[in-house]
């Protein structure tokens, strides 16, 4: 017994570094896995189902995006122990804040439309209507929030959240033919048509969405984590961008070897189900709807208080979930607007809930270079970070993706408007 | 009364009138005794070039215009000297500590005064109308809001009540620190919730011994922890020290086995003794949540001889209220109070007015039947007894009903979306 005891001290550096890391993990997974909301799943799926393998070569090009901008994400709270829209207030004051908060808040509302829909489409795989279903989620989502422990629901999430693994196992076992996946990985195509570069923009803003940067740094300076620590945050960071993004691939690739192949089009999230298929054959629906009911959920819940708690943060408005409402108005406020308003919009009659979750992640990916020229100009600023600022090469790098991004950006709101001021419909 | 973001971004000309640049910062600096600080020099940017004025070579300042005394070219820079506040890079937009109405909040403007030739910080806005000022809408919001005169007290905070977040500036400021002093622990506690980990961590590394335990004493155990995290373990031995045992014991408890045995063995024998014997007890019975500090006498001392070994040990007790008797082998015989001690003769010995019925717990009840008895017989504290009844500590009321209502008043770990 001695020996053991012995043997236990021996491993003691190792134990320590194994505590730091699992006491450090947690808001780069999370993050990752919020990344497969429904907006997510809808994104991918058609990816897949409408271009085949031929938009896999994106995928290890995000990956490299992914991890970059959640480590300057990671890299500003672990150094400030601030959140985002804290830092943005300091160093650039209060009329920016006004504005990029405000764009924020507009695309964050697009989100939770998106999340809501997300409801509405995996209830309607049911048959249930989305009158009855988006107003019983929306209240239930509302209650959840205040009633529960926000730590419990966050797990309880995490769990469901291994549903995503379906797709994987889906993936393999519809057989693709993988040279033919593998084609699709390292041979870059582009077109230079609306619909493809609206895809593209599209994955690009619902991998690296904004309201996840900002949810992101929050939970990581609320962790307290030590600047020494650091190297174990960015385990937590890489591990966490690589789940989502091969998930996310995986979802594309049962997309492209089951709808694709089909010939089918992603019209309803029925069709979204088919992908399932080979791993669950007629069970292939209700995976799905619960699949995407699950990250629906999760993100109605996390995406407006997310919200109301970076916006009060700003502001100096009081914000808690503990207080009295009278005590935090505004905090209130802001959350429970976004929670109702959100749910209004889906009820409105619209054409396609498909089309509706991805315009809100098009526009993600609209507002994202502005969000990183902001975490650009914050990461390098040596009063806020020290020592911790851009190296050289980091910072061309990070630039040259920036600008790729705004030239997308503009080139896809360029095509969007011009047929309007002509004259023309566009499909 | 002219604001600091009424100014910054006005236009600096010298004494021919040629621009110089553009206002860009202000610096400001305690002088003597006045607890409001002094503009002693502002910055003027015109491209990338900066200079610094000092105050001195001002002609008028509060003006649509800044104008300066000399020439541009006969303008001596100011030298920045350590003690300087910078008020646009590091108070405007930064939270600080109101130590009036005991709250963390964010600057939203700065409001200037002048007094006998020289201007001074008067006041904080952190109110809504400030922050309508920055944007632009002044003009707007003092046409929509008709403040009730609490909202504007509440919105203005007096310079002298405020408290810079160290660790923001670059360097420290001597003079604040004194105000956080005199808080009530329990404010301190409140304040403490409000910053962020690494905020709170500087705060706390700057309180005295004495005050941090009590600080610490005012919040659960699990944001004590959290917050020491980061302090050396000779500083938390000696914190651990001032603090009452069993609140020592449920701060250990919720630390690693490794790092809390480190600290037991770093802190003094006697203090360590008590905790230990404390930690040894199941944490939701009486054992577990009893003090081992309390006042014992043997029941043949006379009134005025205990009112002597009070004088010695009342400091170091947390209640003098009930005073226990016990015989030789710490068996408990009785109780008296202090009212009792103080209404009789000096010269009676205590077994003469003390009560022999006394109500009492066992080490392993529950924590309900202690809040029960104590509801019951209207008591301060009870005493917690072994099965031979020799004492072992006491439970004073406030701890008991702790766990049995919910303490909103304690503070909690601030979690993300708590």
């Amino acid at each position: 017994m001695r020996a053991t005891g012995l043997f236990w001290k021996r491993l003691k550096p190792y134990r320590t570094r194994l505590a730091i890391l699992m006491a450090v993990i947690g808001p780069g997974i999370i993050t990752a896995n919020v990344d497969n909301d429904a907006g997510g799943i809808t994104t991918y799926s058609v990816a897949g189902a409408h271009y085949g393998y031929s938009l896999l070569w994106m995928m290890p090009l995000v990956l490299l995006a992914l991890v970059v901008v959640q480590e300057i994400s990671a890299r500003l709270g672990v150094v400030t122990g601030k959140g985002l829209s804290d830092l943005i207030r300091e160093s650039l004051g209060v009329r920016a804040t006004a504005i990029l908060l405000g764009l924020l808040v507009f695309v964050n509302l697009a989100n939770t439309v998106s999340e809501f829909a997300g409801v509405a489409a995996s209830m309607e795989i049911f048959g249930i209507s989305k009158f009855i279903s988006v107003p019983l989620a929306a209240a239930g989502v509302w209650v959840l929030v205040l009633r529960f422990n926000y730590k419990t629901i966050e797990r309880v999430f995490l769990i469901a959240s291994t549903i995503y693994l379906t797709y994987v196992a889906s993936g393999i076992l519809a057989r693709p033919d993988w040279n033919e996946v593998w084609h699709g990985f390292y041979t870059p195509n582009f077109q230079f048509d609306l619909g493809y570069i609206t895809i593209f923009v599209t994955i690009i803003g619902t991998t690296i969405a904004p309201w996840m940067q900002f949810y992101q740094q929050s939970s990581i300076a609320d962790k307290g984590i030590k600047v020494g620590n650091y190297r174990y945050e960015i385990i937590d960071v890489v591990i966490g961008s690589l789940f989502a993004v091969v998930v996310a691939s995986f979802i594309m690739i049962a997309c492209a070897a089951t709808i694709f192949k089909e010939g089918v089009t992603i019209e309803t999230a029925k069709d979204a189900a088919l992908a399932l298929g080979p791993l669950a054959g007629r069970y292939a629906q209700t995976l799905f709807a619960l699949g995407l009911l699950n990250a629906s959920l999760f993100s109605a819940a996390i995406l407006p208080l997310s919200t109301a708690y970076v916006v009060c943060e700003a502001f100096g408005w009081e914000a808690s979930l503990r207080r009295e409402i009278k005590e935090v108005k505004v905090f209130f406020g802001i959350y429970t607007a976004l929670i109702v308003l959100g749910a209004a919009i889906i009820l409105l009659p619209v054409k396609s809930l498909i089309q509706t979750m991805l315009a809100s992640q098009t526009m993600n990916g609209v507002l994202l270079p502005v969000i990183l020229i902001v975490m650009l100009r914050l990461v390098n600023d040596r009063g806020v970070m020290g020592d911790y600022v851009n190296g050289r090469w980091f910072n061309l790098l990070v630039w040259v993706a920036v600008i790729i991004l705004i030239i997308l950006a503009l080139i896809l709101v360029g095509l969007s408007v011009i047929p309007l001021f002509v004259g023309k419909g566009f499909q | 009364m002219p604001f600091i973001s009424q100014l910054i971004g006005h236009p600096v000309a010298d004494l021919d009138g040629e621009p110089v640049g553009t206002l860009t910062e202000l610096l400001a600096r305690y002088e003597g005794r006045i607890p409001h600080p002094k503009i002693v020099a502002l910055e003027v940017k015109k491209g990338k070039r900066s200079l610094m004025v000092a105050i001195d070579d001002v002609a008028v300042l509060i003006a649509p215009a800044v104008s300066l005394k000399e020439k541009q070219q006969n303008v001596v820079p100011y030298e920045p000297c350590p003690d300087d506040l910078y008020l646009v890079r590091d108070v405007l937009d930064k939270q600080i500590i109101d130590t009036e109405g005991v709250r963390v909040v964010r600057v939203n403007d700065l409001e200037l005064m002048r007094v006998d030739g020289g201007i001074f910080i008067a006041n904080v806005d952190v109110s809504g109308a400030g922050l309508m000022r920055r944007l632009g809408l002044g003009t707007l919001s003092r046409r929509l809001t008709t403040r009730s005169p609490r909202a504007t007290l509440r919105g203005v905070i007096s310079w002298d009540d405020v408290e810079l977040i160290a660790g923001d500036q670059p360097m420290r400021l001597k003079v604040p620190g004194e105000k956080l002093v005199d808080l009530h622990p329990a404010d301190l506690a409140e304040i403490l919730s409000d910053l962020s980990r690494q905020e709170g961590r500087d705060f706390l590394e700057s309180l005295d011994l004495e005050t941090l335990a009590d600080t610490l004493e005012e919040v659960e155990p699990d944001f004590q922890a959290s917050l020491i995290e980061g302090m050396s373990n000779e500083r938390v031995a000696d914190v651990l020290e001032e603090m009452e045992p069993d609140e020592a014991a449920d701060l250990l408890a919720e630390l690693p086995e490794d790092r809390s045995q480190e600290l037991l063995e770093l802190m003094e024998e006697e203090e360590a003794k008590d905790v230990r014997k404390l930690l040894a007890h199941p944490e939701d019975s009486a054992g577990g949540i009893m003090t081992t500090e309390y006042i014992a006498v043997p029941p043949n001392l006379s009134a005025e001889s205990v009112m002597q070994v009070i004088r010695e040990q009342g400091e170091d007790v947390e209640l003098i209220f009930y005073i226990y008797v016990t015989d030789v082998e710490n068996h408990l015989i009785g109780v008296f109070s202090l009212r009792e001690l103080v209404l009789a003769e000096p010269g009676t010995p205590v077994f003469e007015f003390m009560e022999k019925r006394v109500v009492m717990i066992g080490l392993e009840d529950s924590q309900e039947e202690c809040a029960q008895l104590i509801a019951k017989y209207d008591l301060i504290a009870i005493p917690v007894v072994d099965r031979e009844k020799r004492i072992h500590g006491i439970v004073t009321a406030d701890d008991a009903l702790d766990k049995i209502i919910p303490t909103t008043w304690k503070k909690r770990l601030p979690r993300l979306y708590h």
